[in-house]
């Protein structure tokens, strides 16, 4: 009976011992599936360099901290020939991420074409949160011809004119170009021979000379931008090129050919601007630490892009975008919208700035003291600020690869090779723009 | 009886099949893709989309692909008669008694089996304006450099040279067979006559190896027509679309816009033009022959 009484009392105790494990571990199961159920996860896809994998890896860490139950997953966009072809690839495939911050305002026609981004003024307040940020014509500049906004302007990269310092004190060159005559009468000293052998060592600007559809960016493109006071190649998502300005700038260009002030040739060997062969060069920011590290005894300074004599008003310039979107097959746009708008913070800016040497496109750069130790320490990246308000993106057109590619194919008629007017040229370009528009419609 | 042929018929059936099989996969349903891609836009990712006649309506419109098609009848007019007299030229030297001759017959040989890329871009240092070898040994005569690759009147023909350098081998070749087919009695009985070295060359040696020619002219024109690497690696189509050819030109609107409806268009017309030329040169070379 002893027995069978303890035998009882220890079934009583297993059984019990039993149930408390179970009924903790169900407890414990109950309440992981509370957390998972109320815990949001978002991805967010960033460019795949490092200076911005580090930036976002930062950001994301601070969301996540401060917001538990929406969680973000950072992960690079994947490494392809293009961020664009990775994008389009993943729209038909429906595996986009909820938010991305590699934008090309150039691709957007295609991802909006495919139904694969979220117009963004559906929400409240994102007149508040864009206008609050950047600068009305540039806001009006990224508007899609449908009306809505698909893209937060996040950051640009302003092309603009190094010059090198030394070459324009030994050719007795005093004060920078900033018109298309005087940058002709400083490429007279500046170009020459300078070792007696009958061949010009030094020039005043050089290009790549190859119809390279995106090479057009740092020549062309930002010269037209300049001398038509900010226009782009569309006006409502019809094709509308300034013939005027066009031809102004193909003209530029054949004078500075013609007159051997730029070589019809290849460098071979290096960079002409760092080897101090050419006295200009057209290109972003993101030139400033390459010129520190690779020639750090380099004197250089930076300005607008030159215009047209007489020229009135502010000096626009073409302005490498990126933009932050949220794409379409998302199942949380408000929260998504939400990271969005923690992306554009000022703190985040300036870890922009201070990271990747990238400009965020904001009108208050250089009023917000929150910038101002930066611009402090980095007083050419002033010169960048003040642009950034006037920089003009490509447009949300098309095929704006092959549109680029009639360009700088009349680009390298005209001015490289002088076969045809400046006119002539604009001309064949708006021909084809229109035909490759109506093939598109 | 019966049995036995079904039996004999369905192993023939297994011995073509592996055949078949590689022909529908990649000769019938491609051709049929690109039938149906000359109706539809499509860029490779994302679904195709039916336009009509809309390719068609852009190829006319199109100066490019014109361009691209004289560019290549421009290539095929330097390039063909060059190929057939360097060839020409070569294989009767290499059929004398000259000392080498295996070894020169090699020589002239390798740069067939030497990739086209990697000859290409030989090339491009040897046609360099500024420090090309070529142009360094013109200024040791104190002539003048020559835009070989940056000029568009010279572009087109720097690459004919370079083609013709790179397939001329393999038609030397061709031409060294068909010498050597002609009986060595013809030449004696000649000499007998007193017949100089020219009029044996025109009399006996061209007459005898029209075969040949007719053989090498239209595989010239076929590999004439498919110019691609040349211009691709050497000049990109460039100077001003001068070596654009149309096979460059179908390439870039397929890879390099991502533009296949478009692309299959372009070569659809593309194929109705080497045929009607092909047709024309059969024609002539067949009437040629009958006379």
């Amino acid at each position: 009976m002893a027995v069978h009484s303890i035998f009882i009392k220890a079934m009583v105790k297993f059984l019990l011992c039993l149930t408390l494990l179970f009924t903790g571990c169900s407890e414990k199961n109950a309440h992981d599936a509370s957390v998972t159920g109320d815990v949001i996860t978002l991805t967010y896809w960033p460019a795949p360099n490092p200076q911005e994998v580090q930036l976002a890896d930062s950001i994301v860490r601070s969301w996540n901290r401060l917001h538990p139950n929406i969680q973000v997953k950072m992960q690079p966009i994947p490494v392809s020939q293009s961020t664009e072809e990775v994008l389009l690839a993943a729209i038909a495939g429906r595996t986009t991420p909820d938010v991305c911050s590699n934008i090309w305002p150039g691709a957007l026609a295609e991802f909006t074409r495919l139904g694969g981004l979220i117009d963004l003024d559906r929400f409240a307040d994102f007149d508040s949160a864009i206008i609050s940020r950047t600068p009305a014509d540039v806001v009006a500049s990224l508007r899609d011809p449908n009306g809505h906004f698909y893209q937060m302007p996040w950051k640009t990269n302003p092309v603009m004119m190094f010059y090198n310092k030394r070459l324009f004190e030994v050719s007795g060159v005093t004060g920078v170009p900033r018109t298309y005559s005087e940058f002709y009468a400083a490429a007279k000293n500046v170009t020459r021979d300078t070792d007696g052998d009958g061949q010009t060592d030094v020039w005043m600007g050089e290009r790549d000379i190859r119809p390279i559809w995106w090479q057009r960016w740092f020549d062309y493109y930002c010269f037209y931008i300049a001398a038509s006071s900010g226009k782009t190649f569309f006006i409502n998502g019809e094709p509308h090129l300034d013939q005027n300005a066009s031809a102004t700038v193909l003209e530029f260009f054949r004078t500075c050919y013609a007159r051997d002030y730029f070589p019809h040739t290849f460098f071979q060997g290096g960079d002409p601007f760092l080897l101090e062969r050419k006295a200009t060069h057209f290109a972003g920011p993101y030139l400033i630490a390459t010129l520190h590290s690779l020639a750090p005894s380099l004197r250089f300074g930076v300005v607008p892009i030159p215009v047209p004599d007489g020229h009135q008003g502010p000096v626009y310039t073409y302005g490498d975008y990126k933009n932050i979107a949220v794409f379409s097959t998302t199942k949380h746009p408000k929260e998504a919208w939400e990271f969005v708008k923690f992306l554009v913070q000022a703190k985040y800016d300036l870890m922009l700035l201070q990271i990747a040497n990238q400009i965020p496109i904001r009108g208050d750069l250089l009023s917000n003291p929150i910038f101002a130790e930066y611009f402090k320490q980095n007083p050419l990246m002033i010169e960048f600020a003040r642009q950034a308000v006037y920089t003009r993106s490509v447009d949300a057109a098309p095929d704006l690869k092959e549109i680029f590619d009639a360009i700088s194919q009349e680009y390298e008629a005209s001015a490289v090779y002088g076969k045809k007017s400046p006119m002539e040229a604009t001309l064949a370009a708006q021909k084809r723009i229109n035909v490759i528009v109506e093939w598109n419609k | 009886m019966k049995k036995m042929k079904l039996k004999y018929d369905r192993s023939a059936y297994l011995l073509v099949l592996p055949y078949i099989i590689f022909f529908l996969l990649f000769v019938a349903y491609p051709l049929i893709f690109s039938l149906v891609l000359i109706f539809h836009r499509w860029d490779i990712v994302t679904p195709m989309q039916w336009v009509g006649m809309k390719n068609f309506e852009r190829l006319i419109n199109d100066p490019l692909f014109f361009k691209s098609i004289v560019n290549t009848l421009i290539f095929l007019f330097i390039h063909i008669p060059l190929q057939i007299a360097v060839a020409l030229g070569f294989a009767l030297l290499l059929n004398s008694r000259i000392k080498f001759r295996s070894m020169f017959r090699t020589i002239y040989f390798l740069p067939v089996v030497v990739s086209g890329v990697v000859v290409t871009i030989l090339w491009q240092q040897l046609y360099s304006f500024d420090s090309g070898l070529l142009n360094r040994l013109l200024m040791i005569f104190g002539i003048p450099k020559i835009p070989w690759i940056v000029s568009p009147e010279m572009a087109m023909p720097s690459v004919a040279i370079m083609a013709t350098w790179k397939n001329v081998g393999i038609y030397i070749i061709m031409f060294l067979v068909g010498l050597q087919n002609i009986s060595a009695e013809l030449y004696e009985s000649s000499n007998m006559d007193g017949a100089s070295r020219v009029q044996q060359f025109f009399s006996i040696t061209l007459p005898l190896l029209n075969p040949t020619i007719v053989v090498v002219l239209v595989l010239s024109t076929i590999g004439g027509f498919s110019l691609f690497i040349e211009p691709y690696v050497l000049t990109g189509g460039g100077p001003m679309q001068s070596t654009l050819s149309a096979v460059l030109y179908i390439y870039n609107q397929a890879f390099y816009f991502n533009h296949m409806g478009y692309a299959a268009t372009l070569g659809f017309v593309f194929a109705i033009v080497i045929f009607a030329v092909i047709m024309i040169q059969k024609k002539t070379v067949e009437s040629e022959s009958l006379e």
